[in-house]
């Protein structure tokens, strides 16, 4: 199928599936990797593409949570979000959609501006979160914020749900107005 | 050209089954050989699970039976919408959390007042467990005295019984025959004295109702000296 839907298929139990979408494949897989130390009482299931739309031959359980990495050093990176986004049900958007920017450490290197990104993620209403991907310490606290969050928007988490996450995470500043 | 990377990139889900899950297949096998214990944690966990997801999808229906609007509104409107709609939410939370906060006062003083219920009710349990006790130790004092007291009745019955037979016995001992012979002797010549002294008196027709001397001798004559 073209869009991602996420209530196609039913949930499996105990399981949530994460599906991180970026041009940089070693970093994913890197983020991968550190997600699946962390600790966690349900099963982990990480999804790796480049971009959207996936193929529909591959049966893959259903999406709890699409984390779009974007590389601040690369303006491919953002196009190929930017694609990969109209692929993605509205439905989506209502928590279970997540924003990471990397690079953001060397500010020599990138080539795109921080209030396009941020500006990104006020637009599709999502939360935006930062990390260097390349640096250990950060890749693996950004590998358990992940974890919890996709917890949360699996329902494994009783109590809160991916929209309650949502308000929570709503930043109070909007894009800032220089670039209004 | 693109699809490829990409269907090579989808198709390694990197998932806990795979190479580096050591942390997902450890898990279920952890959960299938861990004890009763833990089998109800697991089942409890998911039923928590089930129970959060089973609220999102009803939610969702609920959304999705709402009406949306028909008419094509302007991007800056429906920002304002979603605003005043996210301002809606943040109300009912926080009415919300104030409703709970009057709830759990509420509880508390009834705890409270539940906890001074449960001590006075132990501390009466108490005392009339100790008066129980009291009356347990009066009855077997009341118990102890009965006995003794028929104890030393039996001893008494016991000692008149011996007494009657040492009686009984004396009475067939030969000392006491000889003796009652004696005293009916002794009755007898007493006797005979008496009619004697009697008869010398009204023999001599003397008026002994004048003397009073003579009068007592006579009435004292008159005493049968049997009924000794």
């Amino acid at each position: 199928m073209s869009v991602l839907r996420p209530l196609d298929k039913l949930p499996s139990l105990n399981t949530a599936t994460i599906l991180l979408v970026g041009t940089e494949d070693a970093l994913l897989q890197q983020l991968a990797d550190s997600m699946l130390k962390e600790d966690c009482a349900s099963e982990l299931k990480v999804h790796l593409a480049k971009s959207l739309p996936l193929p529909s031959s591959v049966n893959r359980p259903r999406i709890d949570l699409i984390v779009f990495v974007v590389n601040l050093h690369s303006k491919y990176s953002l196009q190929n979000t930017e694609e990969s986004l109209h692929h993605v049900d509205a439905s989506f958007f209502l928590g279970k959609v997540c924003f990471l920017a990397t690079g953001a450490g060397r500010e020599s290197h990138c080539s795109i501006h921080r209030h396009t990104v941020v500006r990104l993620a006020h637009s599709y209403q999502s939360p935006l979160l930062y990390c260097d991907l390349e640096v250990e310490g950060f890749r693996a606290t950004m590998a358990q914020r992940l974890v919890r969050m996709l917890q949360i928007c699996a329902g494994h988490v009783p109590g809160v749900s991916a929209l309650n996450l949502l308000s929570l995470l709503r930043s109070s500043e909007g894009p800032s107005l220089e670039d209004m | 050209m693109e699809k490829q990377p990409q269907k090579q990139a989808a198709d390694q889900p990197a998932d806990s089954g795979g190479e580096d899950g050591a942390v997902g297949p450890s898990q279920v096998a952890g959960a299938q050989a861990a004890s009763s214990e833990d089998r109800m944690t697991l089942l409890l966990r998911l039923r928590a699970q089930t129970k959060q997801q089973l609220l999102e999808y009803k939610s969702i229906l609920d959304a999705s039976e709402e009406k949306t609007p028909e008419q094509i509104m302007q991007e800056k409107q429906i920002e304002a919408k979603i605003e005043d709609l996210e301002n809606e939410i943040e109300q009912a939370k926080i009415t919300f959390e104030i409703k709970q906060l009057a709830i759990n006062s509420v509880l508390v003083d009834s705890m409270k007042h539940l906890l001074k219920l449960n001590k006075l009710v132990m501390k009466s349990q108490q005392e009339s467990w100790d008066l129980e006790e009291k009356l347990l130790d009066i009855r077997k004092k009341r118990l102890q005295l009965k006995q003794a007291s028929e104890s030393k009745l039996l001893e008494i019955q016991t000692e008149k019984n011996k007494q009657k037979i040492d009686l009984d016995g004396m009475e067939n001992s030969e000392r006491i025959k000889i003796i009652r012979q004696n005293l009916q002797m002794e009755i007898k010549i007493t006797t005979v004295i008496q009619h004697v002294f009697q008869n010398l008196i009204l023999g001599s027709k003397v008026n002994w109702a004048e003397d009073s001397a003579l009068k007592e001798i006579v009435l004292q004559l008159e005493k049968n000296v049997d009924m000794i």
